[in-house]
């Protein structure tokens, strides 16, 4: 990836302009596993507009897994997370309208084209300019040539674009990416970075889990190290570990 | 271009939602507008269902005059003489029926439960369930098309029942117990749909997983007491269990059609909860049905036993076998960790084992029944449960034939790799037939000349296995066959006969003694030529497709390009 212009980050660490930002997620020794078996240590965290968490660690230390557990997408075996104040719970409009997310998934609509699966999202959120969000996303992503293309005909990397396309046609205030550089090319990689971390300094909360320390750097307010020890880092902290654990990330 | 389209709140710059029913049917529309088939697609399906109706009818008619020929409420064919001992005390057919009903009711819920019952498709759960719409649009049709298949079940179930069974079977009670079978799935459709919405399925799944395994079990162990004895377990009280209660209606009794009443409202009332399912749940039975489906399309018995059985597992096993040996020569050290590692991942499985087991208990609880004692059908029974113990037994090596490389890591040439994991299947089938032999000897059914026979047939019955799980795959790439139940994959059928096929050979000279009840000499050698031929049909190992090799319709294959 080459070297991006890393914007200004917003205070983060308990200045008087975080106190006045509104909570988003709030993480209560959460123990995360499956069945009765943690996958890592306990875990809490706070995460208010205009901030980006990053969950860093080694493959297997459970970072998706409290990535899903947080946005109520698997059961936690302990603890609570609250979004704006209130359980995290998918079957809640108000946290649907709130909450885009993107997970590993690789599942659509044989027959609906790449334009397709996207109204469904822009308009199911009740967009009134459903093609002028497409057409700028599919710029964005570099898809504008496969509007009409069907899944089954595009790359590995184009199908990824499209499912992080999805996550921006939509309003949000509340964005949950795991492992978003996964599939994309370098140059891909580097708008994605500066256009989170644009919208992060625009008030987006952001959650997200990577590999890649220069992506983490430039759209990380704080970091989190998941693995049987959890701690709390600075993006530079997590950004160090990561390259350590993976010399060829990036 | 600004891209800060985040806000805090979201829904400002947004008009009013779209409702379930109109994102529902805009995906429809349009892929329905792309998709191939158009009337003539909709043509065959009705011919498929009306194709599908009609086999069913036939299959059941046949049960009925079978089941009515056994009771003597009509003329006894040669082929259906019992193959009990005489003087051997029967159960009664109510008993047999109303065990049956349990089982089956058992393996419905337990099924039910583990595919959802309450299903959606993958992209469904993906792109429709983070709208913020009301989501009771989108589960809807999932719940009430789910409902198809456990009324379907109990219908097929019920009708040839009732009439077999009924003393006087009229019109009006064959419906009416037809009705109370389907209510009654229904029912318990109803209830996994519940523990789907509210959860703890924990204590639930292992009871109708041992109920399963149990009652056709409790068959047979009836039938050994009241032999032994000489005496008559009471069992009446099986009849009351709700899952008879439709035996009850076809005898005359209208007061279990209350069943109708509970199962509407059990209906209602996971109706009404439809939008408290989880995305988790939903997107769970939605892996978990593509999953059947695929098992469906690939007709691969043991997939589709796997896709409908719990698929949680425990990640650590107790069981530990020695895999390094230090004494002998490289072959032999070699043959010896391969021999521990198929049988670790053997063990391993302990619920395919136990399924094996219950397979060899079939044809004994068959015997055990007062009309089902006929020798044919506990000939064709044993064959159907000889062939899918012979899929489970061939677990592992499907496995070593999906995954050819972990193979290739072995200092040993192909053909001998092919001997070794031969030898488990062949000893486990072997002490397969020993029990189910044994069982029915015990029974009165057969004879020890039988049961040597039968073992003589074991080793066969692994060679099968081993045809079975390295059979070729159909070919995916290929154009699809196009047949009256649908286009399926090139070569599938072909795939779906190779393995049964070896079990029917293996075990051909067993049956025809079983049916016709003496073993002559001759049937000895037979048997033991059969064998060996399975053994090297079932341990051959197959050349590998040359790229120019053949072409569609036996024409020469395309040049390859350049």
């Amino acid at each position: 990836m080459s070297k991006p212009h890393k914007p200004a980050k917003p205070a983060a660490g308990g200045g008087s302009a975080t106190a006045v930002r509104p909570e988003l997620v709030r993480a209560d020794r959460l123990r995360v596993g499956y069945g009765t078996k943690p996958v890592c240590g306990e875990i809490a965290f706070t995460l208010r507009e205009a901030e980006a968490i990053a969950l860093v660690g080694p493959n297997g230390a459970g970072k998706s897994t409290v990535l899903k557990t947080v946005v109520g997408q698997l059961e936690a075996i302990s603890g609570t997370t609250h979004i704006r104040g209130q359980e995290a719970d998918d079957r809640r409009l108000d946290f649907r309208r709130e909450v885009a997310m993107v997970f590993d998934d690789d599942a659509f609509f044989p027959a609906l084209t790449v334009e397709e699966h996207l109204a469904i999202v822009a308009a199911g959120h009740g967009s009134t300019v459903v093609e002028d969000l497409i057409d700028t996303e599919l710029e964005f992503f570099g898809l504008t040539g496969e509007r009409a293309a069907l899944p089954h005909n595009l790359s590995s990397g184009q199908r990824r674009r499209m499912l992080l396309a999805a996550a921006f046609v939509r309003p949000r205030s509340l964005l949950v990416l795991d492992e978003p550089e996964q599939r994309l090319d370098t140059g891909m990689r580097a708008r994605l970075a500066e256009r989170l971390r644009s919208e992060v300094d625009a008030g987006l909360g952001l959650l997200l889990v990577t590999h890649d320390p220069e992506f983490l750097s430039i759209v990380a307010t704080r970091a989190i190290f998941v693995d049987d020890v959890v701690k709390k880092m600075t993006p530079d902290q997590a950004a160090l570990a990561i390259s350590s654990e993976n010399p060829h990330a990036g | 271009m600004s891209y800060s389209t985040s806000t805090s709140e979201p829904a400002a710059a947004h008009g009013p939602t779209l409702s379930a029913k109109e994102i529902r049917r805009y995906t429809f529309k349009v892929g329905l507008a792309r998709s191939e088939g158009g009337i003539m697609e909709l043509i065959s399906e009705i011919y498929t269902y009306v194709f599908g109706a009609v086999v069913l009818i036939v299959m059941s008619g046949a049960i009925i005059v079978g089941l009515r020929h056994s009771l003597g409420l009509g003329s006894e064919p040669a082929w259906s003489a019992s193959a009990l001992a005489p003087g051997f005390a029967s159960l009664e057919p109510l008993q047999a029926s109303a065990t049956l009903m349990l089982t089956l009711a058992a393996a419905l819920l337990s099924v039910q439960m583990n595919i959802g019952p309450i299903a959606m498709t993958v992209p469904q759960t993906f792109w429709w369930l983070g709208l913020p719409v009301r989501r009771r649009g989108f589960i809807q049709p999932g719940f009430f098309r789910s409902m198809i298949w456990p009324a379907a079940g109990a219908v097929a179930v019920v009708v040839p029942l009732s009439l077999g069974i009924g003393a006087d079977s009229s019109p009006a009670l064959v419906a009416l117990a037809t009705l109370c079978g389907a209510a009654l799935a229904l029912l318990l459709y109803g209830i996994a749909g519940w523990v789907q919405i509210v959860g703890g399925e924990r204590w639930l799944r292992p009871l109708t997983g041992a109920v399963t395994v149990i009652a056709p079990l409790s068959l047979v162990a009836t039938a050994l007491i009241n032999n032994a004895e000489k005496t008559r377990v009471d069992m009446s009280w099986l009849q009351y269990l709700p899952t008879s209660w439709p035996l009850l209606v076809a005898d005359g009794q209208l007061w279990p059609l209350l069943v109708t009443a509970v199962a509407v409202a059990m209906l209602a009332v996971v109706y009404a909860n439809l939008e408290r399912l989880s995305s988790a749940s939903l997107k769970s039975s939605a892996v978990a049905s593509a999953y059947v489906a695929g098992s469906v399309l690939s007709m691969d018995a043991s997939e589709l036993s796997r896709s409908l059985s719990n698929g949680s597992r425990s990640g650590h096993s107790w069981i530990r076998l020695p895999l390094v040996f230090h004494r002998g020569t490289l072959t032999r050290r070699s043959v010896l960790t391969m021999l521990s590692a198929h049988l670790t991942m053997q063990l391993r499985q302990p619920a395919t084992l136990v399924r094996v087991l219950v397979l060899a208990a079939i044809p004994a609880s068959l015997a055990s029944v007062q009309f089902l004692g006929n020798a044919t059908l506990i000939a064709v029974v044993l064959y159907f449960c000889a062939h899918f113990a012979v899929t489970g037994l061939g677990s592992v090596a499907r496995f070593a034939a999906g995954n050819p490389s972990v193979d290739a890591l072995m200092p040993l040439p192909a053909k001998t790799v092919r001997r070794v994991h031969y030898v488990i299947p062949a000893v486990g089938m072997t002490l397969w037939v020993i029990i189910c032999f044994a069982l029915l000897h015990v029974l009165g059914v057969g004879s020890w000349p039988l049961i040597i026979l039968a073992v003589l047939a074991g080793p066969g019955l692994g060679g099968a296995t081993l045809r079975a799980a390295f059979r070729p795959t159909p070919d995916w790439n290929m154009p699809a066959v196009a047949t009256a139940m649908g286009p399926i994959p090139t070569g599938a059928i072909r795939s779906f006969l190779i393995g049964p096929d070896l079990t029917l050979i293996s075990l051909l000279p067993v049956l025809i003694c079983l049916i016709s009840g003496v073993v002559p000499l001759l049937a000895f050698p037979i048997q033991l030529a059969l064998t060996l031929i399975a053994y090297a049909w079932g341990t051959k190992v197959r050349k590998p497709k040359k790229k120019g090799d053949g072409g569609i319709f036996g024409l020469p294959a395309a040049a390859p390009k350049r």
